[in-house]
């Protein structure tokens, strides 16, 4: 190999690298693939809003405006420099527990919950946030790990490492982003090559756990959602409403849907949440069949270029990021979509880069960035 | 040893779990493709069905709930209709919830900040019926059901509340309801109340709830999606109305109650006063008041924050049921106890006699008598009816604190007595163990003393006092107070018929009580209550003046005045050695500090008033501040 030389990534090395190499280790696609996931995204906010849709404060203008943001934040991370994240790791963690009490102590959201936070009249939901924050952790923590991730240790010690997050999170009470959290955990402990014996024993551990879980962690109203994703028509008034009000909706759409603004359910504002959460009920209404595959063509193809960028990676810490980033997204995508259509709970899972959220599209640009930023400090050699 | 970079990182990446993953992906892809299609492809006929945007909701249907009457049939309470709005806020599209505030807050004259904490304040379904505002004017609720649709989740409901025609004579006994608070909602909502639901809080209303509720129906209305009733679908369930209470409280007697403890407090400037009367043969309660007190009207409809604190505020704490609810040292009363415990375990005979003089010496302490004389020999009788207190030390010392406590709770001190009214006090009557738990010492023999003429740690509340002499003038049988006398049911029938509760026969010989009785009755005829022995029926008691709190500057204490009478059920002709006697009555004036005793004065009155005795033997200034034992 020769001798071994450490560069620190600085500010004037950085600026005296060739840009062509930069440019082409860009990934354009998984670029245009979100774009055109958010822009559907506001096409939906902005076909189902009354006469206001133009005015200020409209969920249209918030979901542009929240865009503008994200595309901000997601160049700023794919210029910053990535590896700072290695040693930014601890602050990190931190702000990141930090955060997420602080949106337990001053949180508000619905019928009592701590969700979002208020900051002059905007609301950020941290938690959002918090998943990113995490993978960045955990990425950072697997990859130094690289050696020893055959123990049960390592293993033992991610967990650990997400608990209090998750915790925290399932305090608010929010069910289904702590169970996002699992989600990106388990990912990222799959591909990063540790022990598949201890990750089936401690897969078997967690079906074990949800029997106690059941009656001792969750709340009624959280059973009695779980519950009536079952049967919804056991009650159809209450928890069953938006379930089976939002499966019409779906199924009236056919092949070609019946054309951007005309969902009948959205004009009856009959789905209760209907400009958050259960948006690809409405957009498989108005669009249809199609609509509904070109969406998932485009996830799929998404999910394909985040690998793409972990399986290039020449650090570990490039793959961990990956392999978080394409659980989270993997697993908010067949949850939320799953239980519109019926055959998953419901949860408070969003679907991201469709469903209108700020914070939930900065931390996507966030993390997508972060991922662009692995790509372009790597097109040469460090070392 | 590092090895060469593209080696490590090779090691990393194991191509096997990259293939897993993108095979998981196509998997989760293919699975949801599959049901889309199903959905809109195959099934399209099947959900739209149910886009019928009406929909059908079970509610409940509120049952009337009880009335409640007096002894003689005469209505203490009636229900109302009124009108509320409510809001069910799964109904209330986000982008109208503005407007409809704006608009809801102007028709009825509340802030807009107040409507949307209302709407918010529900932890449950955003299903549930959210109430806005109670007790709604005619003409405002039809402006709103008029306007419901430009209104989506807004109802007017049209309920009752409860109205107490006497107000404030009765309410102490009555109580109020009020809003379910939401920490009983958890456990109440499986008995069917619903989150906005009224409950009893206090009185009867609160500890005969279960009675008076009834049962609420159960009907299948179906609603449009603004949540507008269409019709009623079906009637799955009939409320069942609540049962009636009949008490034991005669209206008329309470009136006269009220009458003469009113006159006590206005004479003497007290700052509360109660007066009970009971019928010592079977434990009814025939009048309580206790003043100052309130008009539960106020709550009927939920009352305002600032009223409320109002009455938080007012001294002498009108909400407070001081007949049961607070506890007072007893003062010579209590010498009730000591001259039957003397008498029960053989300390003294009826014709015994003890000599008394100014005062009894523990070491350098003195326990002198009230009139700082003594009177020489003294029998029980006598001893009763001077109320001496030298007398009743040597008692107490012959019988040692616990054999005390012993005969206090055979008279049912020191417990709750199980009235079926909330918020009873228990009383104290200590122990040597009592005051080793409280204070880590055992009791010196002045305290002793002191227990034995009521003072020092007893304590007591007016009703337990006044259930101790009723088993006195009943011949030995302490009964639980009652003020309900039956529950009937909607129909007509009985649910709980009146049955006397015995709590205990005292352990003492009937004779030893004919002996007490004629004790009480020498207190009278002695003049100590003055001229009390003068009217024209037969009364026998006990007055009290029981010190308490902290020696003003001339190291004087304040007090309290008690007295307790009754009569023989012949008042005029009737005799003491009976155990007929159908009236006790107890006046308890706080913090007196009259001339004379008030409490007697006001139980006079009392007996006037009831027995209709035209001359007034009432002596006003009597009840002039000054010290009652002489300065």
């Amino acid at each position: 190999m020769g001798v071994l030389r450490i560069e620190r990534s600085s500010l004037r090395h950085w600026a005296t690298r060739p840009m062509g190499a930069a440019w082409r280790a860009f990934d354009w696609q998984l670029t245009i693939y979100a774009l055109l996931l958010a822009s559907i995204g506001l096409a939906m906010a902005y076909s189902n809003s009354d006469d206001t849709v133009l005015q200020g404060g409209s969920t249209f203008l918030r979901g542009l405006m929240w865009a503008g943001i994200a595309i901000v934040v997601f160049t700023a991370a794919a210029v910053f420099d990535y590896k700072w994240l290695k040693t930014l790791a601890w602050p990190i963690y931190f702000t990141n527990l930090g955060l997420l009490a602080v949106t337990l102590a001053i949180g508000k959201g619905v019928g009592g919950a701590s969700r979002w936070v208020s900051v002059g009249g905007i609301q950020f939901q941290f938690s959002e946030l918090a998943k990113i924050l995490m993978i960045v952790v955990l990425a950072n923590y697997l990859s130094r790990r690289e050696r020893k991730l055959d123990s049960l240790t390592s293993i033992l010690g991610a967990c650990l490492l997400v608990a209090p997050a998750a915790v925290l999170v399932l305090m608010q009470p929010d069910l289904g982003t702590s169970l996002v959290f699992g989600a990106i955990l388990a990912g990222m402990l799959f591909m990063s090559g540790a022990s598949l014996k201890w990750l089936g024993i401690m897969a078997g551990a967690v079906v074990a756990a949800v029997p106690i879980v059941w009656t001792h962690v969750l709340r009624d109203y959280q059973k009695q959602r779980l519950l009536s994703f079952l049967d919804p028509t056991a009650d159809p008034q209450g928890s069953g409403y938006q379930l089976l009000q939002s499966q019409a909706a779906v199924s009236s759409g056919g092949l070609l849907g019946k054309g951007l603004a005309n969902g009948s359910q959205a004009q009856a504002d009959l789905l209760p949440v209907q400009s958050t959460d259960f948006v690809f009920a409405i957009l498989a209404q108005e669009l249809g069949f199609v609509g509904g595959l070109v969406v998932f063509a485009l996830f799929v193809a998404l999910l394909w270029r985040v690998m793409t960028s972990a399986w290039r990676s020449r650090d570990s810490f490039g793959l961990m990021m990956g392999a978080g980033i394409a659980s989270m997204i993997l697993f908010q995508l067949v949850v939320n979509v799953g239980m519109v259509l019926g055959i998953m709970p419901i949860t408070g899972i969003p679907l991201p880069f469709v469903t209108h959220g700020g914070a939930s599209l900065v931390s996507l640009a966030l993390g997508l960035g972060l991922l662009q930023s692995i790509n372009i400090h790597q097109s040469r050699a460090e070392w | 040893m590092i090895g060469p970079l593209e080696e490590r990182v090779a090691a990393q990446r194991r191509p096997s779990r990259f293939v897993a993953f993108g095979v998981a992906v196509l998997l989760g892809v293919t699975v949801l493709t599959g049901r889309l299609a199903y959905m809109q492809l195959v099934n399209g006929g099947q959900y739209t069905q149910r886009l019928d945007p009406n929909r059908v909701v079970a509610e409940a249907v509120p049952s009337t709930r009880g009335i409640i009457y007096d002894r003689s049939g005469r209505l203490l309470v009636t229900n109302v209709p009124s009108f509320a709005v409510k809001i069910r806020p799964g109904d209330l599209p986000v982008s109208q919830r503005a407007a409809v505030v704006t608009r809801l807050s102007a028709l009825l004259g509340m802030s807009a900040t107040d409507v949307n904490t209302a709407i918010d304040a529900n932890p449950g379904s955003r299903f549930d019926l959210v109430r806005i505002a109670n007790d709604v004017p005619e003409p405002t609720a039809r402006l709103i059901s008029e306007e419901s649709a430009d209104l989506p989740g807004v109802q007017v409901i049209v309920e009752s509340h409860r109205e107490y025609p006497a107000g404030p004579l009765f309410s102490q006994i009555l109580g109020y309801t009020g809003p379910v608070s939401p920490d009983q909602i958890k456990d109440l909502s499986k008995k069917g109340y619903l989150p906005d639901d009224w409950i009893g809080k206090t009185g009867v209303e609160l500890s005969y709830e279960s009675y008076l509720r009834g049962t609420y129906g159960v009907q299948n209305v179906e609603r449009d999606p603004s949540g507008r009733q269409i019709t009623v679908r079906a009637t799955v369930a009939d409320p069942e109305a609540g049962a009636s209470l009949h008490l034991t409280i005669d209206s008329r007697e309470q009136k006269l109650a009220q009458q003469a403890i009113q006159w006590g407090i206005d004479t003497a400037h007290l700052e509360s006063g109660v007066l009970i009367v009971m019928n010592p043969q079977t434990g009814e309660v025939l009048a309580m008041v206790s003043l100052p007190t309130y008009d539960n009207n106020l709550f009927a409809t939920g009352i305002s924050n600032t009223d409320y604190q109002a009455l938080l505020k007012e001294s002498g704490r009108p909400l407070v049921n001081h007949a049961i609810g607070d506890q007072y040292p007893p003062g010579s009363t209590y010498k009730l106890v000591t001259g039957t415990g003397g008498l029960g375990d053989g300390k003294l005979t009826e014709h015994s006699t003890i000599v008394t003089r100014a005062y009894l010496s523990i070491g350098p302490f003195r326990y002198y008598d009230w009139n700082h004389a003594g009177w020489g020999p003294l029998d029980i009788k006598t001893g009763f009816g001077h109320s001496s207190d030298t007398f009743f030390y040597q008692v107490a010392g012959m019988l040692g604190i616990d054999r005390l406590a012993y005969w206090a709770r055979q008279y049912g001190f020191g417990s709750p007595t199980g009235i079926d009214l909330p918020g009873e006090a228990a009383g104290i009557v200590p122990t040597n163990q009592w005051k080793e738990d409280t204070f880590g010492v055992p009791f010196y023999p002045g305290e002793t003393y002191q227990a034995g003429i009521g003072q020092g740690y007893d304590s007591t509340t007016p009703l337990q006092l006044i259930n101790a002499y009723a088993a006195l003038a009943n011949g030995g049988k302490l009964y639980r107070p009652q003020v309900v006398r039956e529950v009937i049911g909607p129909d007509g029938n009985v649910v709980r018929a009146f049955k006397p509760m015995l709590l205990n026969t005292l352990d003492v010989s009937a004779d030893a009580l004919r002996i007490m009785r004629e004790a009480a009755r020498t207190v009278v005829t002695i003049r100590h209550t003055y001229n009390l022995v003068d009217l024209p029926i037969k009364v026998a008691g006990k007055s009290g003046t029981a010190e308490f709190g902290t020696r003003d500057a001339q190291g004087r204490l304040p007090f309290h005045s008690w007295f307790v009478g009754f009569t023989p059920r012949d008042p005029v002709n009737g005799s003491f050695d009976d155990t007929d006697s159908q009236l006790v009555v107890l006046a308890f004036a706080n913090n007196s500090r009259t001339m004379g005793n008030a409490a007697t004065e006001i139980v006079k009155y009392y007996m006037q008033l009831h027995y209709g005795i035209e001359k007034d033997y009432r002596l006003p200034e009597l009840l002039r501040r000054g010290n009652f034992y002489g300065d």
